[in-house]
């Protein structure tokens, strides 16, 4: 046996991981080899030496560290299970679903766009037919609606009564919001165009209630007004409407608007070229 | 260990009593650094707890145990080169030695403070293996499984480091260098 051989076998010897023979075959050239005898000498000094180092003793406070750390982990732990145990579950249950190749997941990816194709002009028609009847989840949403909606007239209601006129000029705003306002609020609206103090404010309730004038106590308070109205320029705005609504009833009206000589001259032509518009 | 996987997190404790000591012994002579080295062993046992998932019944829990160390380690003497960058010019792998203790002053003692000398000037990786396989007194083929290579691999790596040591040893006790 070579020394070098020998010498590649001193950690098993020194460690005691060695077998029998193998201890006999390196005792027996040890016996023969001074050289080899002076270096496991030397290499087992200092290997004891390492293995009788004094031991450390860790700083008195680590174990109560260790103590809090641990506290602290397990009460975060109940804090998450607490929390999030059914989201975790769920999200495990949908990993399951997944498959793990990456073939099948292609094949399912192909699969939901076949699906998709398939499927989808045939649900396209079946929508159709659904917008006739309707759903609970359309009747959740009407009733929404409503509520919206009188939502806004409650608005609409409290700003007209507002002492300011830029409010109350809110107000009329917001009616026009309102899909189908009630009787509530169109009394609300004629009364600010035949009373109202601030001329802006009966202008604008103009404009609104022209959207509502399918209503016929929106017409007939039209034709009241117009009889009534004060202002030159809100009389020529009702003048302008009821030529746009067409309203015949209009014409005894204006005849006799066109004929009140006190009356202001711009409102009296106003009154003359509605007249021939709707004769 | 198997037990706290499976969510006795308290059973951790036991462990602790056991291995704490030894591992922060790993640690002292690895770094020179007893503080240091109390917060790795807590490093330790956290990610133990944080990484408990991983463990296999088939593992030996020391040799997961010092594969955890080794990284916490690893990270940690990272982190505090980073910083020793910043403030000083020593390298953070380099040990140092530990201060004397007065009664290590005499006699024996001092043989004790020289091979601690020694430990210290030898690499890294040499250190450890040596810790690892006679201070530890794990199996080679436990060293291996820590280290992520073949027994022979360790045995190799621990005859040099050995004699590196004996070297650097007698070089600090004035022994005349032995030349093979």
């Amino acid at each position: 046996m070579k020394c070098e051989q020998v010498r590649e076998e001193f950690p098993d010897y020194l460690g005691g991981e060695i077998s029998t023979p193998a201890r006999a075959r390196i005792d027996g050239h040890l016996a023969g080899c001074a050289a080899c005898r002076e270096e496991l000498n030397s290499l087992s000094a200092i290997w004891a030496r390492l293995g009788s180092l004094p031991e450390e003793e860790p700083s008195p406070t680590s174990e109560a560290r260790f103590h809090a750390m641990l506290e602290a982990y397990r009460q975060g732990m109940k804090q998450a299970n607490r929390d999030s145990s059914p989201r975790v579950t769920l999200a495990d249950w949908l990993a399951a679903l997944w498959p793990r190749q990456p073939a099948l997941q292609f094949a399912v990816a192909v699969l939901f766009f076949a699906a998709g194709l398939l499927l989808g002009p045939a649900l396209l028609q079946r929508q159709q037919y659904k917008t006739v009847t309707v759903g609970t989840n359309d009747r959740a949403l009407v009733q929404l609606r409503e509520e919206v909606s009188s939502m806004r007239q409650l608005v609409t209601l409290a700003l007209l009564q507002q002492p300011s006129a830029s409010e109350r000029l809110r107000g009329v705003n917001w009616s026009y919001q309102i899909e189908q306002p009630d009787r509530e609020v169109l009394s609300a609206l004629l009364r600010a165009l035949d009373s109202d103090p601030n001329v802006n404010v009966r202008l604008a309730a103009v404009d609104a209630l022209h959207l509502f004038a399918s209503d016929a106590m929106v017409r007939r308070g039209l034709l009241r007004s117009l009889a009534e109205q004060k202002s030159p320029l809100v009389q020529i705005e009702l003048i302008n409407l009821m030529v746009e609504l067409k309203e015949k009833e209009s014409v005894p009206v204006l005849r006799e608007l066109s004929q009140k000589q006190e009356l202001n001259p711009a409102v009296r032509q106003r009154a003359e070229w509605g007249l021939q518009k709707l004769g | 260990m198997a037990e706290v996987r499976d969510g006795e997190v308290e059973k951790l404790g036991v462990l602790f009593e056991r291995h704490h000591q030894p591992l922060f012994n790993f640690f002292v002579r690895l770094t020179g650094h007893r503080e240091f080295s109390d917060d790795l062993v807590q490093e330790v046992f956290f990610r133990m707890l944080k990484y408990r998932h991983t463990f296999q019944p088939e593992n030996q829990f020391r040799s997961w145990m010092f594969q955890i160390a080794r990284n916490a380690h690893f990270d940690a003497s990272r982190k505090r080169q980073r910083e020793a960058r910043l403030n000083s010019p020593v390298s953070g792998e380099e040990m140092v030695a530990p201060e004397p203790t007065p009664d290590q002053r005499a006699g024996r003692q001092q043989e004790i403070r020289l091979l601690q000398r020694a430990l210290a000037r030898l690499p890294l990786e040499k250190r450890e293996v040596l810790l690892l396989s006679r201070v530890q007194e794990l199996k080679y083929n436990e060293v291996a499984e820590i280290l992520g290579c073949d027994p022979g691999t360790v045995k190799v790596r621990v005859h040099r480091a050995l004699k590196e040591l004996r070297d650097i040893f007698r070089e600090l006790t004035g022994e005349k260098r032995y030349e093979v």
